[in-house]
């Protein structure tokens, strides 16, 4: 195939259609609610007109895809190895990105792309919102090219050539990690119970929320809905309640595991790793291991019954703040794998596997300040409602329960929380029900701070941050002594060295 | 072949951060200090003035709310003075150290070599006493950088122009 980037070319046409469903969808999401408020309350000449009105804008929506198709160029720079698109109808946009502060170029499938056979292109860099590199529709051979033009025009331009060869042959490799059905059953049964969780809670309310409006813009609300919640309470016992939500929670962690992961391959591609994924849309991923700044695996308890880890590779996000999402999206997850396949993929990020050095534990007074605000505080709350309603009494055995068991629990996260020291690695172990292992190396440091309370100095007890620029590695309570001592040697090592953090 | 030493490294012989000697920032910057303050407890003063005028159960207690916002302003002095005092930095041979917290210390260190770029900021008020802020970020984001408050405006220029000198330094030897 000949394939050429450093002419200006236009994405595939069918991009025309992308680019008009995906502006299409946008504004019909923005009016979804309004829309269907006005359908249901609207007569038959008012419907006639909505629906014109909605045809046009489609029309329109495509109209708009079609002149952005034709604005839409891009080409890749091989004399300054500079990524460069121009887009924009109304005001024109100019992007240039330098290759090599390309971070991963994700090539993604979409269910309308999968219809018409086509494919997305994202580009992550540090430092710009990925949102602006975005080829929505890309023919799968040429997008294939384009990454690998992407990534490996970043070592010499000259073994450009031999090199891609290399990686075609390499590319049909037998993955690493292949996750199979019955593995991603077992994986929805055992982890992201908080996700799920909150999940179900946003998804509720949101339906309790929403049919209490329609309830209200049909002028018949009278409180039917609260109704309906407290007689089911008093037809369930509590017990059948709390089954129910049980089997809902792992029944929507099995289908958000399939639909995230269905499919999931982890292969080696000459230097990167490629991650592919996903049940409606499959989401393709290429990544440098050396890129990645923290490594992290967890476990919880049932996880470990069965022999199965998770594993996050964390890389570095841009300079400024930036959304819980966008952190999450530079995060790749390896839903689960097994002891061997762990350490497989270690030994690939990290070199060899990290052993643990000597191993640095908290003081006891770690456990002072989230025992007064989680244990203590709620539980003399309680006691004051206690004496001033008399409804809330009969439910003190519940705040027993809930007194033991956050004391447990506070204290088994302070039996986890512990640093390991070796001279290549660091590695913080934290965590309640999952316990995680947070792998960097000492060079990936950006900055560290240390503090320390007034009252503790007698005590000789501080606390350390290590900042990469994944995010942050916090040890607390621990003797300052030591504390100072090991800081002193990390900035020995990121001083002395000059190693590349990226 | 190249000339390669491999020793044991004697922990505690390596330099001591904690024991640096500590540059504190400018005594007019306390006068900024005041006056930042000073605003802050006037826009407080304000609002607790309109509450007296138009709630009757605050004017009612007068004397109370105002012994409370007393007891805040002098409460909240008292916290920014001992700060203050606390503050200090330090330029290593390698490494910029600066040191702060209105309750807990906390030393901040950033190696010359991951230093992304630097800012010199002049408040309205910093101006006045001719003092800058000098902004040294790296690539961790807001959790790693350091806002050093107070220089004298011509020292932190020279501290600027050193620090941007080794990271010019520093992408060269990179790229070569």
């Amino acid at each position: 195939m000949s394939l050429d980037f450093s002419q200006p070319q236009r994405q595939s046409a069918a991009g025309i259609i992308i680019n008009g469903a995906y502006v299409a969808q946008h504004l019909v999401r923005a009016m979804f609610i309004p829309l269907a408020l006005f359908i249901v309350k609207a007569n038959k000449t008012a419907l006639l007109y909505t629906a014109f009105g909605i045809i046009a804008v489609v029309v329109l929506a495509f109209v708009y895809g079609y002149f952005y198709y034709l604005k839409f160029t891009f080409y890749l720079n091989p004399l300054k190895q500079e990524f460069v698109i121009d887009k924009g109808i109304f005001s024109r946009k100019h992007l240039t990105i330098p290759i090599e502060k390309i971070q991963q170029v994700n090539i993604n499938q979409g269910f309308l792309q999968k219809i018409i056979g086509v494919y997305s292109l994202q580009i992550d860099t540090a430092g710009a919102d990925s949102k602006e590199v975005d080829i929505r529709a890309i023919n799968g051979e040429i997008a294939q090219a384009l990454r690998q033009h992407l990534l490996h025009g970043q070592r010499t331009p000259t073994a450009n050539e031999s090199d891609k060869e290399t990686t075609v042959a390499v590319s049909t490799d037998a993955p690493l990690i292949k996750i199979t059905a019955a593995t991603l059953l077992k994986i929805g049964l055992t982890s992201n119970y908080g996700q799920s969780i909150a999940l179900l809670i946003g998804f509720g309310y949101a339906v309790f929320h929403n049919i209490k409006e329609l309830l209200k813009a049909l002028d018949n609300d009278y409180g039917q809905v609260e109704q309906f919640v407290k007689s089911g309470f008093t037809l369930f016992s509590i017990g059948i309640v709390l089954a129910a939500i049980a089997v809902l929670l792992l029944a929507t962690n099995v289908i958000r595991t399939f639909i995230k992961y269905f499919d999931f391959q982890l292969s080696k591609h000459s230097q990167s790793l490629l991650i592919s994924a996903g049940l409606l849309t499959k989401k393709n991923t290429l990544l440098h291991p050396n890129k990645v700044q923290i490594t992290e695996y967890s476990q919880n308890y049932l996880q470990k019954k069965i022999g199965l880890f998770k594993m996050s590779l964390k890389q570095a996000h841009a300079g400024r703040e930036q959304s819980e999402k966008e952190m999450k999206n530079n995060n790749t997850e390896i839903p689960g794998c097994s002891a061997a396949e762990k350490n497989e993929l270690l030994r690939m990020i990290l070199g060899r596997l990290p052993k643990e050095g000597s191993t640095f534990k908290p003081n006891w007074r770690y456990l002072n300040l989230p025992i007064v605000f989680q244990v203590l505080l709620p539980v003399l709350i309680y006691g004051i409602f206690y004496y001033l309603i008399a409804e809330v009494r009969a439910y003190y055995p519940l705040a027993v329960a809930y007194f033991v068991i956050t004391l447990i629990l506070t204290y088994v996260g302070y039996t986890k929380h512990r640093i390991s020291v070796s001279d290549a690695y660091i590695i913080k172990q934290s965590g309640i029900w999952d316990i995680s292992q947070e792998i960097i190396e000492p060079h990936k440091i950006q900055s560290i701070s240390t503090s320390q309370y007034p009252w503790h100095k007698k005590l000789d007890i501080g606390h350390v941050s290590l900042h990469t620029a994944a995010g942050s590695i916090s040890f607390s309570y621990g003797n300052f002594t030591e504390i100072k001592t090991l800081v002193n040697y990390w900035l020995y090592q990121v001083e002395s060295g000059d190693e590349d953090w990226m | 072949m190249q000339h390669f030493t491999n020793e044991t490294i004697d922990l505690s012989t390596l330099p001591k951060y904690e024991e640096t000697p500590l540059t504190h920032p400018d005594p007019k910057y306390w006068r900024v200090i005041i006056i930042n303050l000073f605003i802050f407890l006037l826009l407080i003063a304000i609002g607790l003035g309109l509450l007296m005028l138009f709630n009757e159960s605050v004017s009612m207690n007068w004397v109370l709310w105002t012994a409370l916002f007393i007891v805040f302003a002098i409460f909240v002095c008292l916290i920014s003075r001992a700060s203050f005092k606390r503050r200090g930095f330090a330029l290593r041979e390698k490494d910029v150290l600066y040191k702060s917290g209105i309750i807990a210390e906390k030393t901040t260190i950033i190696p010359l070599n991951r230093i992304q770029h630097v800012a010199l900021n002049e408040g309205m008020f910093s101006r006045m006493f001719g003092l800058g802020t000098l902004q040294i970020y790296t690539a961790s984001g807001s959790s790693g950088e350091m806002h050093i408050a107070g220089i004298e405006i011509e020292q932190a220029k020279a501290i600027k122009e050193a620090l941007v000198q080794r990271l010019v330094i520093n992408t060269k030897a990179e790229n070569e």
